[in-house]
């Protein structure tokens, strides 16, 4: 039989010579008390003479999912030199991370075709929402991501103004309001 | 002088308008940074101090620069408190520096006072390092350190006896005035602090086992138990109050672990 309700440091549990203590309790007067405060659990013995009972306090919703090669991320581009684009990658899949990883694609992965023409800044400008796959675990900081795909690349924009803009081939974005153009390595739409 | 002699003979009224036995407002929050092993936020009225609590890590011999104070317990886990004063928390901007006496002294009274209700035998040769920082203060500021610190505890999961609440008590009247009809106060903001002898006292839990109790004033010994019992019966309130906030950040775990 097992019940779940929350204790808290310093809650009485009950006498010792009905309880035994696990782990997250103590004794102090044969009396039962808990030490943490979490979840706790009532087990008792095949024997059949004392239950124990323990106290978990489980890391709340540690669903923290880890990029691993070829998985689909959507990542915001936070800075950009000639020779790369550093990301925060935000998705991975289709769940959130619940903290942000370094990525970083470099000039020869950002398009599968004329890979020495590619000028990192007619790709990608900060604040951009690139949909990327994972190629490498990279180095000690960096996951090494690439865009050379058809369906890969940046899906959305702002312009300098400040404008969200709209895709109007596969290396232009178009700012609405102003009508000017901003070159992009832009991910076709599905 | 007194600061309120006049309006608190008459109505029984202190400057904020409390009574003699009312707490201000405690408002706390638990696990408020992510990086952190335990991390708490607290406001006791204008007083707010941030905890973070990292460990128990592995201990590191011969790491005791870097400031803070630091208690061994026998199991040899160490015990150390930082404590950082902001420049823009008191009335005056005033630089504490870093050894500064004041400072210090709550340093070990905060790690003395973990270090014997903490369950250190558990984690022999390890640390536990507590961190607060003191962003406002109004008075009560040992107190609020000791509650931020029982909570972000609490959040690391480090098993403990049991909560160590503290809050403070004075009297109506200071020393000089040898005013036998003083009234017990409790918890003195920051302008009471300055006119008035008051202690910080810390319990237990629901105990009235007493494991702090520091006074810094001078005060008439005659007045110094009643305002013990006050202050013993206000560490009850705050341990009320603390219960909340760790029972609505668990209920949270359960809903979570169920979902």
């Amino acid at each position: 039989m097992s019940t779940q309700s929350l204790a808290i440091p310093g809650q009485p549990l009950g006498p010792l010579s009905k309880h035994k203590p696990g782990p997250g309790t103590y004794v102090s007067s044969s009396q039962l008390f808990a030490s943490i405060a979490g979840i706790q659990s009532v087990t008792s013995s095949d024997s059949g003479d004392a239950s124990t009972v323990t106290i978990s306090s489980a890391p709340i919703a540690a669903t923290n999912v880890l990029p691993c090669v070829d998985a689909e991320v959507l990542a915001r581009v936070t800075r950009i030199t000639p020779r790369q684009a550093t990301v925060a990658i935000l998705v991975i899949g289709e769940s959130v991370c619940a903290d942000e990883f370094q990525g970083l694609i470099r000039v020869q992965d950002v398009r599968a075709t004329e890979k020495d023409r590619v000028k990192i800044f007619e790709s990608f400008r900060p604040g951009d929402i690139v949909r990327a796959q994972v190629i490498s675990l990279g180095d000690q900081s960096n996951y090494y991501l690439s865009t050379a795909s058809n369906k890969l690349g940046v899906i959305m924009a702002t312009s300098e103004a400040g404008n969200a803009m709209y895709p109007t081939s596969w290396k232009e974005f178009k700012d609405p309001v102003t009508g000017q153009a901003e070159p992009r390595k832009v991910a076709k739409p599905f | 002088m007194p600061l309120d002699t006049s309006t608190y003979g008459l109505a029984l009224l202190r400057l904020d308008g409390r009574r003699w036995n009312e707490l201000r407002r405690i408002e706390a929050q638990i696990s408020t940074q992510a990086a952190a092993d335990g991390s708490s936020y607290l406001e006791m009225g204008n007083t707010k101090v941030i905890c973070t609590v990292a460990g128990p890590t592995e201990g590191r011999r011969g790491a005791g620069a870097g400031g803070g104070s630091s208690v061994t317990t026998a199991s040899g886990t160490e015990v150390k408190v930082e404590i950082s004063v902001a420049g823009f928390s008191g009335v005056d901007r005033k630089k504490r520096a870093r050894g500064d006496k004041r400072t210090a002294e709550m340093q070990t009274t905060i790690a003395n006072a973990f270090a014997s209700t903490l369950f250190t035998h558990l984690y022999p040769h390890s640390s536990i390092i507590i961190t607060l920082q003191i962003l406002s203060q109004d008075g009560a500021l040992l107190a609020a350190c000791i509650n931020a610190s029982t909570l972000a505890l609490i959040d690391a999961g480090i098993p403990m006896a049991d909560y160590t609440v503290a809050c403070t008590a004075g009297s109506t009247s200071s020393y000089a005035a040898n005013d036998e009809s003083a009234d017990p106060l409790l918890d003195l903001n920051g302008v009471e602090e300055q006119e008035l002898p008051f202690l910080t006292v810390g319990t237990l839990g629901t105990t009235e086992k007493v494991s702090v109790l520091v006074m810094e004033t001078r005060c008439q010994a005659s007045r110094l138990e009643s305002m013990l019992a006050v202050g013993v019966d206000g560490c009850k309130q705050v341990r009320e109050i603390l219960d909340a906030v760790v029972r609505s950040r668990g209920k949270k775990m359960l809903e979570d672990k169920i979902a």
